[in-house]
Parts: C-alpha cells; sequence; structure tokens
C-alpha cells in the first residue's frame, strides 16, 4: 500500500479558556490516499472545521493537538514555523467556506494567486507569477482570466470568487485540499458546477481531498470516503455506500434521515412527508460525562441500557457492502434495527 | 481623476463663499457694533456714526457681503484722505483694533500654530497607534487594560482641564517645563520644542484617545480576519501576515488623521489659551471679543479651507489604500 498522503492518529484537540479545558476533537483517526476524497461531516460544534485546521496548524489562539498528523510525510504536531510555511499552500491547501472573507479586500485576484506562488518559489518573478495566475483562472473556468486577475474580490460574483480561491489553493498542485464547506454559500446550481470543478482538477492533479461538510448531499455527490463526527468523536467511518445504505451508528442513519430529498413526494407516493430533525442540541463538551456522547438524544439508548450512559463506545469493525473498504462505528449496537425510529 | 478634482475644488469655493456670508450674516444678527469698540469713551453718537461709516460696518449684509467678494479680487480701501487704508487683494479684510489686514494678521500666527498642529499630530498618531496595536496584539493584557482607560480619559476629560494640569503639574509644581510663551523655530530649534512640550502633550492626549479606539478596534478586527488565517494558509509568515493587517487598519486612521490636522491647523482655542500662545485661535478668541468682523471671517474662512482640503486629500487617498472605495 503506497504512503497515505494524509495521516491522523488520536488527534485531540482542546481549548483552554479560563482555565477550563474542553476536548472538542477526541481520539480521531484518518487515513486518505492520494486520489481519493474523504468527507467529514457533522453537525455544528462536531469538530469538523477544527480538525481540518489542526490538520494545517491554523487553530485559534488557545487552542492546541495533541497526536499525530502527517501530511506528505511531513510531521505536522512536531514541524518548526519553516517547516510548516514551507507545507502550507504547497503540500496541503485549503478552500475557506467564505470565498468574500478568505480573499483580502486590498489584494485584486491576481496578486492572491501570485502571493501563493512566490510564497513558495521566490525565484518566480512578479511578472511570471501574474502569468500563471492567468493560467490558473482559465483553468477554474473564469472567463476572461487576462481581465480578471486585475479584478478585486468585491467584483467577483460568489461563484467566481470560489472559484478563484480554488485557483489560489491550488496553484502550487498540493499533495492534500482541505475544502472547508467550500459550497455552503453558494447557491445550489453553483454548488454542483463547483464541486464537480474540485473532482476534476482533483483528477487531473491526483491529490486528496478532505471535503468537511454538513450537507449529506454534496458528501454523496463527491466523497469516495465519510467519517461522521459527533461532539469530537468519531460516530462512524466507510465508504460512501456503506454509510448511506447500511450505516451502524444511529447518528448517521438520524442524519441520512434528515436529509432533505426533492424526489421526497415520489417516495412516498405523493403523501406529505414530514423532514425527521434529530431532535435536542449537541451536548456541551464541557459537561460531557462518560458515557456516549449522542446517547441524550439516541433513540435506541434506551434498548441498550445502562451503558450508554456510562461506557462511552469505542469504533469497532462493522460489515461491509461488496466492494467497501473498512466500515467502523462507536456504538454499543451490535445492529441497528431494520425498522429504525432512530431519533426519539 | 483630474475632472475630479477640479470638480471638487469648484464647489470648494462654492462652500467658501457660502460660509462666508453665513459668517457675516451672524455676526450682524448676534453682535454688539464693532464701531463702539473702537470710538473709545466717551462715545458720543455722531463719532459713534462717523467710526462706523469709515470701518464700513454700518451697510446692510448684503453690502457687507459684496465688498467682502469684490475685496478678494481687487482689494478694498477704507476711508479717505489722511485716514485712509488700503487692504490689497486678495483681501480678506481689514482689522481696525490691529491696524492691519488680516491676510498678514493670519500669516503673522501661522508658524505658531503650525507647530502646535504638526507637532501634536505627530505625537497623537506615534501615542495612539502604538498603544492602540500593542493592546490589539496583546488583548486583555496590561497595556490593553492601561490604554482603554487613557482613552476612555482622553475622550470624556476636556482640553482646558487637561492643559491646567499639565501646567501645574509640570509647569508650577516639577518646575520641568515652560508653562507660556513661544520661541520661532529659526530662532532656537531646541528651545521652540521645549515651549511645545506642554501644548503637545495636552492636544495628543485628547487626540491619541481615538486613535488608540481605532486601532485597537481595527487589528483586532483584522487579525482575526479569515482573509489573514487564508494567506496563512498560502504558506505567509506572521511578519507578513501583520503587514497586511496593517493595511486595513490604516484606512480608518487616514480618514481621522485627516480631520483631526486640519481641524488643529485652524487653531486650537483652548490649548493656546491655556499656555498663551498666539496662534489662530487665539487670534480668533480676540477677534470675537473685540468684536473684529474681519478676524472672525477671516480665520473661519481660512479653517473651512483647511478642513475642505484636508478632506479632499484623505478622499484622494483612500481609494489608494482600499480599492473598494475606488470609482469605476
Amino acid at each position: 500500500m503506497p504512503d497515505p498522503v494524509l495521516q491522523v492518529e488520536d488527534l485531540c484537540v482542546s481549548f483552554t479558556s479560563g482555565g477550563v479545558t474542553a476536548d472538542v476533537v477526541r481520539d480521531l483517526s484518518m487515513r486518505l490516499d492520494g486520489g481519493r476524497t474523504l468527507a467529514v461531516v457533522g453537525e455544528s460544534g462536531s469538530g469538523k472545521t477544527i480538525t481540518g485546521r489542526a490538520i494545517m496548524r491554523l487553530l485559534p489562539r488557545g487552542a492546541s493537538a495533541r497526536g499525530r498528523i502527517v501530511v506528505a510525510g511531513r510531521e505536522m504536531l512536531s514541524a518548526d514555523e519553516r517547516e510548516l510555511r514551507r507545507a502550507r499552500g504547497s503540500d496541503v491547501a485549503m478552500v475557506f467556506q467564505d470565498s468574500m472573507s478568505a480573499l483580502s479586500p486590498y489584494l485584486d485576484i491576481g496578486a492572491h494567486i501570485a502571493q501563493a506562488v512566490r510564497l513558495h518559489d521566490p525565484s518566480v518573478t512578479r511578472r511570471a507569477a501574474r502569468a500563471r495566475a492567468v493560467e490558473m483562472l482559465d483553468r477554474v473556468g473564469i472567463p476572461g482570466p487576462a481581465d480578471a486577475v486585475r479584478r478585486f474580490p468585491h467584483e467577483f460574483s460568489g461563484g467566481m470568487r470560489q472559484r478563484a480561491v480554488i485557483a489560489m489553493a491550488l496553484v502550487n498542485r498540493p499533495a492534500l485540499l482541505i475544502a472547508d464547506e467550500p459550497t455552503t454559500a453558494l447557491d445550489v446550481t453553483v454548488q454542483a458546477q463547483i464541486l464537480a470543478l474540485l473532482r476534476e482538477l482533483q483528477q487531473e492533479y491526483g491529490m486528496a481531498m478532505l471535503l468537511i461538510s454538513h450537507d449529506f448531499g454534496v458528501v454523496g455527490s463527491a466523497a469516495d470516503d465519510v467519517l461522521v463526527l459527533y461532539a469530537g468523536r468519531q460516530a462512524e467511518y466507510g465508504s460512501l455506500r456503506d454509510i448511506f445504505d447500511h450505516p451502524a451508528h444511529p447518528y448517521t442513519a438520524g442524519l441520512r434521515a434528515a436529509t432533505p430529498r426533492l424526489d421526497a413526494r415520489l417516495d412516498t407516493g405523493g403523501e406529505r412527508t414530514r423532514l425527521r430533525a434529530i431532535p435536542g442540541a449537541p451536548t456541551s463538551l464541557r459537561d460531557a460525562g462518560p458515557g456516549c456522547a449522542f446517547a441524550p438524544r439516541c433513540g435506541l439508548a434506551d434498548q441498550v441500557g445502562e451503558r450508554c450512559v456510562v461506557e462511552a463506545p469505542l469504533p469497532t469493525v462493522r460489515p461491509t457492502s461488496e466492494g467497501g473498504g473498512l466500515h467502523l462505528a462507536a456504538c454499543h449496537l451490535d445492529r441497528l434495527p431494520a425498522t429504525q425510529e432512530v431519533a426519539r | 481623476m483630474i475632472v475630479y478634482i477640479a470638480r471638487r475644488i469648484f464647489t470648494a469655493v462654492f462652500m467658501l463663499l457660502a460660509i462666508a456670508f453665513v459668517t457675516i450674516s451672524l455676526f450682524f444678527g448676534a453682535s454688539k457694533d464693532p464701531a463702539r469698540a473702537m470710538c473709545g469713551k466717551p462715545c458720543p453718537p455722531e463719532t459713534r456714526a462717523k467710526v462706523s461709516a469709515y470701518m464700513q460696518t454700518d451697510q446692510s449684509v448684503v453690502w457687507q457681503y459684496t465688498e467682502f467678494v469684490k475685496g478678494l479680487f481687487v482689494g478694498r480701501t477704507y476711508g479717505e484722505g489722511a485716514q485712509q487704508v488700503h487692504c490689497h487683494a486678495p483681501c480678506f479684510g481689514y482689522s481696525f483694533p490691529n491696524r492691519s489686514d488680516v491676510t498678514t494678521l493670519i500669516a503673522e500666527r501661522l508658524p505658531v500654530t503650525l507647530s502646535l498642529a504638526l507637532g501634536a499630530a505627530v505625537l497623537c498618531l506615534v501615542v495612539g497607534i502604538g498603544l492602540g496595536a500593542l493592546s490589539a496584539i496583546r488583548k486583555g493584557g496590561a497595556v490593553d487594560r492601561f490604554s482603554t482607560g487613557f482613552a476612555m480619559f482622553g475622550l470624556s476629560v476636556p482640553t482646558f482641564l487637561v492643559g491646567l494640569l499639565v501646567v501645574q503639574v509640570f509647569g508650577f509644581m516639577l518646575n520641568a517645563l515652560p508653562y507660556s510663551g513661544f520661541v520661532s523655530f529659526s530662532e532656537s530649534p531646541t528651545d521652540w520644542a521645549w515651549h511645545l512640550i506642554g501644548p503637545w502633550m495636552v492636544l495628543s492626549f485628547i487626540l491619541a484617545a481615538g486613535y488608540i479606539r481605532v486601532t485597537r478596534t481595527q487589528l483586532l478586527n483584522e487579525l482575526s480576519a479569515d482573509h489573514l488565517v487564508a494567506m496563512t494558509a498560502r504558506g505567509a509568515s506572521t511578519r507578513q501576515v501583520n503587514r497586511h493587517a496593517v493595511r486595513g487598519v490604516m484606512v480608518p486612521v487616514v480618514a481621522m488623521f485627516a480631520l483631526d490636522v486640519t481641524a488643529l491647523l485652524g487653531g486650537s482655542v483652548i490649548a493656546e489659551r491655556v499656555f498663551s500662545l498666539h496662534g489662530l485661535g487665539d487670534l480668533l478668541l480676540s477677534g470675537v471679543n473685540e468684536s473684529d468682523l474681519s478676524i472672525v471671517v477671516g480665520v473661519t474662512l481660512f479653517s473651512a479651507f483647511l478642513i475642505i482640503v484636508g478632506n479632499l486629500i484623505a478622499d484622494l487617498l483612500m481609494p489608494l489604500l482600499d480599492p473598494r472605495i475606488r470609482r469605476a
């Protein structure tokens, strides 16, 4: 097996404020090969974004990461500032959710891309870097790239800006792209275009992609494998097919049921269907007890009983469908009941 | 660009003419008779009328205004015979109590005000931006708490109180600084600075407060901005990122500075009064006290002119700093 582009082992990220320390990500492990896409899914506050930032060592003040992160052979957590600078933007790049705030209002689009080029290869002249920017804008499908490089972020539409952000991230051909909700701020048709572009470029460059999303629709159309996070812990991991068709964790099943579907009416023979939300809100990370973090919201916890409250489940291997890889779920139940009333 | 500047200057001229009209009208609407102060005691009505005619203050507001505008282009002559005084074009008026035309008076006072304004401006920028930046970088730290309190104090304490305190403490109690007077720069640069330290401290203390607050808020915004995280994600060093953050801070600071400096150049009445400096603020005050129309109009117009120019410069600088303000 070739070395993975990204390997994360037992990652813990904790925040300290006012003398209190809370783990926002706990014991997370993942492995991602070149050319593959791993989607990290979860609701707000589940630790998806923090995980992505931890990989690039872009954690906010007061946060610290433990464990092991290897990107393209480089140990990220023990790397010094110099090494990190070399890795960022070159081995691993990031596409942000909000393209407006991810671009500096004081620089034109070309300057952003040229900066990414010249930070990693100072021998490139300003002029050559601008030329690379034009090329790259053309590659991501921005019409009139020679003119577009001189435009400022506020003069671009949301979709165009996201394309420019992608051009900026990919100009140095990173081995790993972390796409943090890359389509959330866009409308549905543009979403599809951006996802298609990301997939196309991924294939062309053979890069690995970590797709951070809360949208099962996006995940379904872009991911190879899926990692479901709940309260900073791995709830379930598996191939897209296993996660979608044979979820082994009640939370995953609940998320699936809560995904709006355009064909919902047809499914029920024209009856009105209500979206099935998972009741409750994620428990605060500070007062997490010893048990399963999802237990208070889980419709199946009663069936298991005491164990869910006192003992946190560890990820265990689950059956896979044909051709599927590893399938893990952290649940005390060996198998979800067929007719699921997973959420209370 | 040139068209834009020309248009702004064109508007400015009309604005200044309007300001002159308003000032003259207000003066005659509210003030006592200028001739009264000049005719001495006792002042029989006939002498007073004569003086009034000589000073041309017996005419209507509209007449005053047209004479004033005419004076700007062709100069103005008061009285006749041995008593005749002539004020060369561009004439901004003639001050009878000072026996001098207003242009000369302003030119005489300008070095004092200029010294005061420029020193205070530099000092308040250094202190304001310095403290603001330090408190943003170490938010919640000792410097932050100190400078937030400092800014609060600066914004709420009146200038005259700070001025009197500085005079009292540094001038009288510590005997460390001169508490009045002015030495021109050409005479002795060290004495010049020495005499101005007190007023500079007072003015920049009041002004720095605004810069501390703006710099702190803006830098905090910038430092947590996604585009700086994104810049780090591209491989930029902390230094490069910080340098870029400064740009975002510059925009409001430049806007504020342009207004503050021009306001200072128009004369700082209170600081000049406290330190007995004879600058434009002091000139204006004496003009008001002596019901000297020419001085009031002249200094007002001069200040207005500076403010308009300051605004224009700020408006021209702004698009260079922030491309979002650029016109199509």
